[in-house]
């Protein structure tokens, strides 16, 4: 991979890494606020309070997977962290077109409520992901020589 | 199965395991996740959490103790109040019945919507001198109208609901407009 290539698939892992121990770490401060803001979504509201309990630290373990597991472990947490933030952005999107006025609880509690910003928001966050998973792909092997003609 | 060549340093792994790791990098999360909300002094209980509704207020968040209490008003006196900038009607019944007909002017607030809508329902008081809580009957209305009035930090704020609800109200003909709930998105 060419340095300029390296430079930024470390800068996207380190943002991205750095992004969800931040915004896990705010969610963990107060779970039981967490659970409400997820049930206001009105989607799956008898799962909001497990999903409130298990979301902040997966997204600790994939932010430190992101930032600082071996390689081995890199693309998979980049994998989990793309699934993640589909459903997030899908989340959002849906409360937005249902016309819901909550906070969107990205952060923990409280927050701006969600809008056009968030969607983009998600959107890039989704492009990122794609990119790192793009720049961060191993070496291809080489191709094993074919018989002898 | 899909199998990805590997080489010798393990770089080019085949699909099936960097699946096998994301799976097992969320479900540590998702354990480790549980196990901390165990010991989270603000840890969410799964037994007895309840998203909160216009009718049920989260502990520790009372409003003033010195608020008066929730008024019953007649319908004269409510009828005396349409129209009035001072005062917002709202309509605690479900979706169908606030479309089928409803006091003119009244915003939705039913008894089951969410934490949110009985928030921004308050927001919309501001400026307000009076809000009239509304039901089926009277008994209906006083559960939202007291939950406002817990909610609401305005201890002059005067709440009130109208005695005998919508039936008493319909019933003497008096003013009424029908047709979609434009706020039942929010809380259906």
């Amino acid at each position: 991979m060419s340095r300029p290539r390296t430079a930024l698939a470390i800068l996207l892992r380190l943002g991205l890494g750095g992004l969800l121990l931040v915004a896990g770490a705010l969610k963990l401060r107060d779970p039981a606020g967490f659970a409400v803001e997820i049930a206001n979504y009105q989607l799956l509201p008898a799962l909001a309070p497990y999903l409130a309990a298990a979301l902040p630290v997966t997204e600790i373990v994939l932010g430190l997977g992101l930032a600082s597991f071996p390689r081995a472990w890199r693309r998979p947490a980049a994998l989990g962290v793309g699934l993640l933030l589909l459903i997030f952005a899908l989340s959002v999107a849906s409360a937005y077109l249902r016309g819901i006025n909550i906070a969107c609880g990205c952060f923990g509690g409280g927050g701006d409520a969600i809008g056009p910003l968030t969607l983009l928001r998600n959107l890039g966050l989704l492009i990122a992901v794609a990119a790192l998973w793009a720049l961060d792909r191993p070496a291809r092997p080489p191709l094993a020589a074919g018989p002898a003609s | 199965m899909n199998r990805s060549p590997s080489n010798a340093l393990g770089q080019f792994p085949p699909t099936w395991v960097l699946w096998a790791r994301a799976a097992l990098l969320l479900g540590a999360g998702v354990l480790l996740g549980f196990a901390v909300n165990r010991v989270h002094p603000h840890g969410v209980r799964f037994t007895s959490f309840a998203a909160p509704t216009a009718c049920a207020l989260p502990s520790g968040q009372a409003g003033p103790a010195a608020a008066p209490a929730v008024e019953v008003l007649s319908l004269a006196q409510v009828a005396g109040l349409c129209g009035d900038p001072r005062a917002l009607v709202a309509d605690a019944r479900g979706p169908q019945r606030f479309a089928e007909g409803h006091i003119t002017g009244a915003i939705h607030l039913p008894c089951a919507s969410s934490g949110v809508a009985a928030s921004a329902a308050l927001d919309q008081l501001a400026g307000k001198e009076t809000l009239v809580v509304y039901g089926d009957g009277t008994d209906d209305a006083l559960l939202v109208a007291e939950e406002l009035r817990r909610r609401s930090d305005r201890p002059e704020l005067r709440v009130a609901v109208l005695g005998g609800g919508f039936a008493a109200w319909s019933q003497a003909g008096l003013a009424c407009s029908s047709g979609p709930c434009a706020g039942c998105a929010v809380h259906p």
